[in-house]
């Protein structure tokens, strides 16, 4: 059965991947390290960049723009991953149980997933616009507020409008991602410990979370990684502003690759993202694992 | 409390919860909808004006009259199909030598695949920039496509090998006796077979594609190639946005996916779940 021939087929079969591998990503990555050693400039890339060891990540670490991106990015992934997964678990749990229209709330749970994130990021500037938006008109006529808020314009509010847009983009995906999980968990367990008396936080605590481990945290994974990277969402709903209080490190990068020019620096700050990204990522290794062996039957 | 009015209250709470989540999940996008038939002064009404006036599709027509929309259209779904078909060939020959074949270096292509599942798009942007470039492929559909490619990849093997499993070795076997060589067992018979799995991996690359921002934007700037999600920030102008025509682009952009994902939503979510996160 694994003649030379069939072997040697499976061989070739890798070739366009690798193909892919090595020009769309390896080689990029490379670069892009090659190149935030170098004082590299878009106007002047031509005569080719100067070799100026860590300059550029020193003078990042100096830079308060830089500083204030990479606090952002931070808090946002902390803040948006842990809402998500809370707001995600509370949602599977109810779903888990059976109630009329359950498949139309999966129908639902699926929309904010599909739609783009330059479309969410629009729909709630529009509802979060100061005088003429529904959340400061209905918060208004509720009188839970007297003047307007500057949701995506003030200093205040800007980070909390970038982190209502993402959950409600994501929450629902996460649940479902959740809601997987606990289908695989059998009904008999908390059968036997509610015999045993175990009440409702218990089983939740003992049984469901360890249960759960596995998807929960290649779920946290990807979504903390994918948090990380946010560039849509701010470079749509508040470009990054006010004074630059949402600027993501992606954002930053591509402004100062695009914008000023300055890829040697912009390359700098691509690698620091890369660097944490791949720090986050072996925070979870036991989740990824499984990601490295070949899928078993099912 | 007996038993019985324990469970009416619980039950009851259910009911307030799913209908508190389905409605914040959906309120908003309805808003969205019926904003795409308001005219401006109706959108920027105080107090709030909930249903339009008027059911028209005026702001429709304008979003084809204030940009070359429908050529953006026709530019989205072109470089997603084609990234879709690229990473379908491409990831079921791979996931075909994973799954089926006794070869070395599976672990390590693996690890690849990881690793740029969890890389930032952002490291590879400049140099990518850079050599379409070169090829003069910026602003272009065969550009946008492989960049798009490289970064779908991951999810498609993962999916695809996992179907491949699931076939018996003795499938290709009894093919090979009949004297098929491996290619064409692996177009013939291998491969309708999986045409489920594949079907749901073209959906999910499809969807991926389509909303693209990031590579869109900065590889293809120009109208010549530029897709829908780029255009849908270009209507705003410095001191005002035409909000009654931004939701009736953003309606457009977003509705064909609505419907094929409602339609599909069994296979989505099953494709979701095993190529995203389940190990």
């Amino acid at each position: 059965m694994n003649s030379k021939g069939r072997r040697r087929t499976g061989y070739l079969f890798l070739i366009p991947s690798i193909f892919i591998i090595v020009v769309f990503i390896a080689y990029p990555v490379l670069n892009t390290a090659y190149t935030s050693f170098l004082s590299l400039r878009i106007q002047t890339i031509r005569l080719g960049g100067k070799f100026v060891g860590l300059k550029n990540y020193i003078d990042l670490f100096q830079d308060p723009l830089f500083i204030q991106a990479l606090k952002f990015t931070c808090l946002f992934t902390v803040v948006a991953v842990v809402l998500e997964t809370v707001l995600g678990m509370v949602c599977a749990l109810i779903m888990n149980r059976k109630f009329k229209g359950q498949s139309f709330v999966r129908a639902a749970i699926l929309i904010p997933w599909a739609i783009p994130t330059i479309v969410s990021g629009l729909m709630w500037q529009f509802m979060f616009a100061e005088s003429y938006g529904i959340i400061n008109q209905l918060l208004q006529s509720w009188g839970v507020i007297s003047e307007p808020i500057k949701w995506v314009t003030g200093a205040k509010y800007a980070f909390w409008s970038v982190i209502i847009s993402d959950v409600w983009k994501t929450s629902p995906y996460m649940s479902l991602l959740l809601l997987s999980g606990l289908q695989t968990i059998s009904k008999e367990l908390y059968e036997a410990a509610a015999i045993d008396g175990a009440g409702a936080i218990k089983r939740f605590w003992y049984i469901t979370i360890p249960m759960l481990k596995p998807v929960l945290m290649v779920s946290l994974l990807f979504r903390t990684i994918q948090s990380f990277r946010i560039y849509d969402l701010v470079s749509v709903l508040t470009s990054g502003g006010p004074a630059n209080s949402t600027q993501s490190l992606t954002l930053f990068t591509v402004k100062n690759y695009f914008q000023f020019g300055n890829l040697g620096y912009g390359a700098a700050a691509a690698m620091v993202t890369f660097v944490i990204s791949m720090v986050i990522a072996m925070f979870f290794a036991d989740g990824i694992k499984s990601k490295m062996e070949v899928p078993k039957k099912k | 409390m007996s038993n019985k009015t324990k469970k009416n209250i619980e039950n009851g709470a259910l009911y307030v919860f799913v209908i508190t989540f389905v409605s914040s999940i959906l309120l908003p996008f309805i808003w969205l909808i019926l904003g795409s038939f308001k005219n401006m002064k109706e959108l920027f009404n105080v107090p709030v004006q909930i249903l339009p006036s008027t059911w028209n599709l005026d702001n429709y027509v304008a979003v084809f009259q204030s940009q070359p929309f429908g050529k953006y259209i026709i530019n989205s779904f072109v470089i997603s199909l084609m990234s879709t078909l690229i990473v379908i060939v491409i990831a079921s020959m791979t996931s075909y030598s994973i799954a089926r074949v006794e070869i070395k270096g599976k672990k390590i292509m693996l690890a690849a695949l990881l690793s740029i599942s969890l890389l930032p798009p952002v490291t590879l942007l400049n140099p990518i920039y850079q050599l379409l470039s070169k090829l003069h492929l910026l602003n272009s559909y065969l550009g946008l496509s492989m960049a798009l490619v490289a970064t779908e990849l991951p999810m498609a093997v993962w999916f695809l090998t996992s179907f491949f499993q699931t076939i018996p070795m003795e499938v290709e076997e009894s093919a090979m006796i009949d004297g098929a060589s491996v290619t064409t067992t692996f177009t013939k018979i291998l491969i309708p077979l999986i045409t489920p799995g594949i079907f749901t991996v073209s959906i999910l690359t499809f969807i991926n594609a389509w909303n693209n921002y990031l590579f869109a934007q900065v590889f293809n700037p120009l109208e010549k190639a530029r897709t829908v999600t780029v255009a849908l920030t270009l209507f705003q102008q410095e001191y005002y946005v035409p909000w009654h025509i931004v939701s009736a682009a953003a309606i457009i952009v977003t509705a064909p996916l609505i419907i094929v994902v409602l339609v599909l939503q069994k296979r989505i979510i099953s494709g979701m779940m095993d190529g995203g996160v389940k190990g």
